[in-house]
């Protein structure tokens, strides 16, 4: 007891000395690089994130966190390339008949699992049958619905999937019941990519991840790190180039920071304010800096199942009185203020859409409609219980949630914030019934804006469990123009469909939408080819390292000597 | 304030520089969560997006509208500190006052009872009462009913017919029952504990941090208070206050309890520090208080993140947790040294 009290004295005046020294030092000078002109093989890149994952399974994975390791792990037929196209994996090629309802996908030769078993067309079609499984949690099984004989195998009545037909050893078809104008790029995401033999029919969340990517899973201590090694038979020659890759879990923010300083981690894409603008702000680094090219949107979750939130009129009063200008201010060189659903890459950014806009005196009209009205003077009136408001401890959102709760007390929304570990936050957010309000998000998953509404506002995204549509929000209507924009193949038609899909969830506002959320990542100079990755976050597929040869130590003592390393050392010791 | 000692102690008190400087730091800490929050005509919740952040989107510095500038929503950190104090205060200050009393009451049944022979204990009582409580609580209840009911019955049983004699084990004095209870929760690492209890809570209020902390420290106390006690009770004037005819807890709280009063007044004020810096150390990893309240540790948390563009938001909480802390551990020292006649 005494020697705790003694061991947090001495931190807290060792963080007073380095805060008070600190003050506005620029950031150490890029780790030394080496200079080979084309990709070299070796060495070990280390990630890290304060966030934590799940599971290793494609099956059920969904967040962007797990998707990075997924994405690893296992190749699918398709992928998409950089810039967000379709384009060839573990199949060599692949066609689309005239009408649009089969796609026929022929697998390279020779491609194995990383048991060194060989990857067939019966293993494509077990992998996608174990995914779309009604036992099988049903993360993104939406995106599939048009696949000839979901219902039938959805609902117990048959076997197998009718529509995922093996034509031979390498060949597999797929045959849809309607034409699906996003068929292909659901496919290359990451759920029903080939597992291994070892995975079974069924999905199992005791199951040893294994899969046919290019690397492959060494260990993973759950909760701390995953460790991949490179796959030797992996079917691209001389790829991927580095030996390993080690991912650590659940680190404090800052600390991601110092480590990566000192060239402890390799990428750091999870920048504090401060550091977005020291890194920015110097000539050195700029250069090894960029934003990430796919967007996320970020809003309220309002569950339309939990009162007062089971009320439109209450939603709508939260959608105006939100100041999206004020949530920008909390992470400036990361927010965008967003007023409708689809971020501007895909809507056009269409100044007449009339979307969610702060508006204090609509807002009060709202809530007096909706039959609690609220007297500003007084400040007596509106919802007469606090609401829960779900949160967890790091980076932006849990400062968000304390503007929101300013925001919405103007319109006598009383927010009670709770405080959650992050695993326990996605657990309740999407768990029926659970959670009335809460912050979201959804990063696109593939440029296309089918993207943006099915998988959280289609009813079809309804779970009681791991539900994507958390505000367990249901529009026939809506749905209905989402499965008649998908059918649709003319783009200037499927616009126009988006844009009433996003007026009525607009409206209906079960989000309230707030901001476009850009990440910000740094790497050390000798990370190469680290791709901008139009589709997936933190791609480092292709990417090698060229360190100089054996000089690190050097620069490393001299860093050491900064007070700023000296707080890393003790918040790492605190960690 | 040192009027309840006698006039050599406190002679030795105030001749201690260490103590003064003390008492000092904890007058003006008190006087800070008093009036701080007075003096300031600020808002502790509410941000300004304003005046109060930079054009880039920083917190602004210290000033003359913002005495130690803002933070990382744009709210006044020294308004936010002076209620910081008040929290921390009445925290640490009441989680002490419960685990004092527990402690010393603790300490006081089993110091005076220690080595004399115990009460005999209805271990099938015992068990047939946690049976029901755990069949109730797991929903139950008539079951668990049933089996509370013929807990109750064996014990008046026992009672009656002769104690002892149905349903009852070897004998178990109050001393090793309490002291073994207080052994088992020394093996808990405290801030363990408190961590776990404060995760365990729905929403963690200024009440249950305060009860979890109070009722998770007593350990120590009860320890000290004891051996104190042991050594009190074989003086004269106990035997014969109980020659006397007097009643055990007359005993206990008039002759006893002033004479292991001053090592429990020592540990109390040393403890006001522990709890200042456990209850930061649980708000600074999430489990304390949630916000927007302020609390020092949860401020310091949120220093950290952007230490490095605007270090007051880190060193205000940072310096408020040390002061508070030396103040009161030289208080303690200071109190120690004045009431340890060795010295003299």
């Amino acid at each position: 007891m005494r020697s705790i009290r003694r061991k947090t004295e001495a931190a807290f005046g060792a963080l007073l000395a380095a805060g008070a020294f600190g003050c506005r030092e620029p950031p150490p000078a890029p780790l030394p690089h080496g200079s080979s002109p084309a990709p070299v093989r070796g060495g070990e890149m280390h990630l890290a994130s304060f966030g934590d994952i799940k599971s290793l399974d494609p099956a059920v994975a969904g967040d962007t966190l797990t998707g990075e390791v997924i994405e690893l792990m296992y190749a699918g037929l398709v992928d998409f390339d950089a810039q967000g196209h379709v384009v060839p994996d573990l199949a060599e090629r692949f066609e689309r008949s005239d009408d649009g309802l089969v796609y026929r996908f022929f697998l390279r030769e020779g491609i194995r699992f990383h048991d060194g078993s060989p990857v067939t067309a019966r293993d494509v079609k077990r992998s996608i049958e174990r995914t779309l499984h009604p036992d099988t949690p049903p993360t993104f099984s939406a995106f599939y619905d048009r696949i000839v004989g979901f219902d039938d195998y959805q609902g117990r009545r048959a076997d197998h999937l009718a529509g995922v037909v093996v034509e031979g050893e390498r060949v597999v078809a797929i045959h849809l019941r309607e034409p699906d104008a996003s068929f292909l790029a659901a496919f290359a995401m990451q759920n029903l990519r080939p597992v291994c033999p070892s995975a079974g029919d069924r999905y199992d969340d005791t199951w040893q991840p294994c899969g046919a990517g290019p690397f492959k899973l060494e260990a993973w201590d759950r909760g701390r790190s995953v460790r991949l090694v490179r796959f030797d038979g992996w079917w691209q020659p001389g790829k991927p180039y580095f030996d390993a890759l080690t991912y650590t879990y659940g680190m404090n923010m800052s600390t991601e920071r110092f480590k990566f300083e000192r060239g402890d981690l390799d990428v750091d894409r999870e920048l504090l304010l401060a550091d977005i603008f020291r890194y920015q702000g110097d000539p050195r680094w700029k250069p090894l800096g960029a934003y990430d090219a796919a967007p996320s949107i970020g809003g309220e979750e309002m569950n339309v199942e939990i009162a007062p939130f089971d009320n439109v009129e209450v939603r709508r009063a939260v959608a105006c009185a939100i100041d999206r200008e004020q949530i920008r201010m909390v992470k400036p060189p990361a927010l965008t203020p967003l007023y409708r659903v689809l971020p501007p890459t895909l809507s056009g950014d269409d100044p007449s859409f009339p979307g969610q806009k702060y508006d204090y005196a609509a807002a009060l009209e709202h809530m007096r409609r909706a039959g609690y009205p609220y007297d500003p003077a007084t400040g007596k009136g509106g919802w007469p219980k606090p609401i829960v408001y779900v949160t967890y401890k790091q980076g932006l959102v849990e400062y968000t949630a304390q503007v929101i709760q300013q925001q919405l007390a103007r319109i006598g929304l009383r927010l009670e914030i709770r405080m959650v570990s992050y695993p326990t936050y996605l657990a309740m957010s999407k768990r029926r019934g659970t959670v009335a309000i809460t912050n979201s998000g959804w990063s696109q998953d593939f440029p296309d804006a089918s993207d943006f509404f099915e998988p959280i506002f289609a009813t079809a995204a309804i779970n009681d469990e791991d539900s994507n549509n958390g505000s367990f929000y249901s529009n026939p209507k809506l749905d209905d123009i989402l499965v008649r924009a998908r059918k649709e193949l003319d783009p200037a038609v499927r616009k126009r469909l988006y844009d009433d899909a996003d007026a009525i969830v607009c409206d209906d506002a079960p989000w309230a939408m707030e901001y476009l959320y850009r990440y910000y990542g740094v790497h050390q100079p000798y990370v190469r080819d680290l791709a901008q990755h139009n589709v997936w976050s933190n791609y480092v597929r292709d990417a090698w390292l060229d360190k100089p040869p054996a000089r690190t130590s050097s620069a490393r003592a001299s860093v050491r000597l900064a007070p700023r390393s000296l707080l890393g050392s003790i918040l790492a010791v605190l960690e | 304030m040192t009027a309840w000692m006698d006039p050599r102690a406190r002679r030795r008190f105030w001749k201690n520089r260490g103590a003064r400087i003390g008492v000092l730091l904890v007058g003006l800490l008190v006087v800070f969560a008093l009036v701080g929050p007075l003096v300031s005509h600020h808002d502790p919740y509410a941000s300004d997006f304003r005046g109060g952040a930079t054009a880039l989107g920083e917190p602004v510095g210290p000033s003359a509208t913002y005495w130690l500038g803002t933070d990382r929503i744009f709210r006044d950190v020294y308004v936010r500190l002076a209620y910081g104090a008040r929290l921390s205060l009445v925290i640490a200050i009441s989680s002490t006052l419960i685990s004092t009393v527990i402690g010393a009451a603790v300490g006081l049944v089993a110091g005076y009872y220690e080595g004399t022979e115990g009460v005999r204990v209805p271990y099938l009582s015992i068990a047939g009462a946690l049976v029901g409580f755990v069949l109730v609580v797991a929903g139950h209840t008539r079951a668990g009913g049933t089996a509370l009911a013929l807990a109750a019955l064996a014990a008046v049983l026992a009672w009656i017919v002769k104690p002892g004699a149905i349903a009852s084990g070897p004998g178990l004095d109050a001393d090793s029952a309490l002291m073994r209870l207080v052994d088992v929760g020394l093996s808990f690492p405290f801030l363990l504990l408190v961590m776990a209890l404060a995760a365990a809570f729905d929403r963690t209020t200024v009440s249950t941090i305060l009860w979890t902390l109070g009722l998770t420290s007593w350990l120590g106390t009860a320890r000290v208070v004891r051996a104190k006690t042991m050594q009190v009770r074989s003086l004269d004037f106990i035997g014969a206050a109980r020659a006397l005819g007097q009643p055990v807890p007359r005993i206990l709280l008039r002759h006893v309890l002033p004479n292991v009063a001053g090592p429990v007044i020592v540990l109390s004020t040393a403890q006001v520090a522990s709890m200042i810096v456990a209850e930061s150390v649980l708000s600074y990893l999430g489990v304390g208080i949630a916000p927007p309240t302020p609390t020092w540790g949860h401020m310091l948390y949120e220093g950290q993140e952007v230490y490095l563009g605007a270090p007051w938001l880190l060193a205000a909480p940072a310096a408020a947790i040390l002061l508070s802390v030396l103040g009161f551990n030289l208080l303690g020292e200071g109190l120690r040294d004045a009431l340890d006649p060795k010295e003299d």
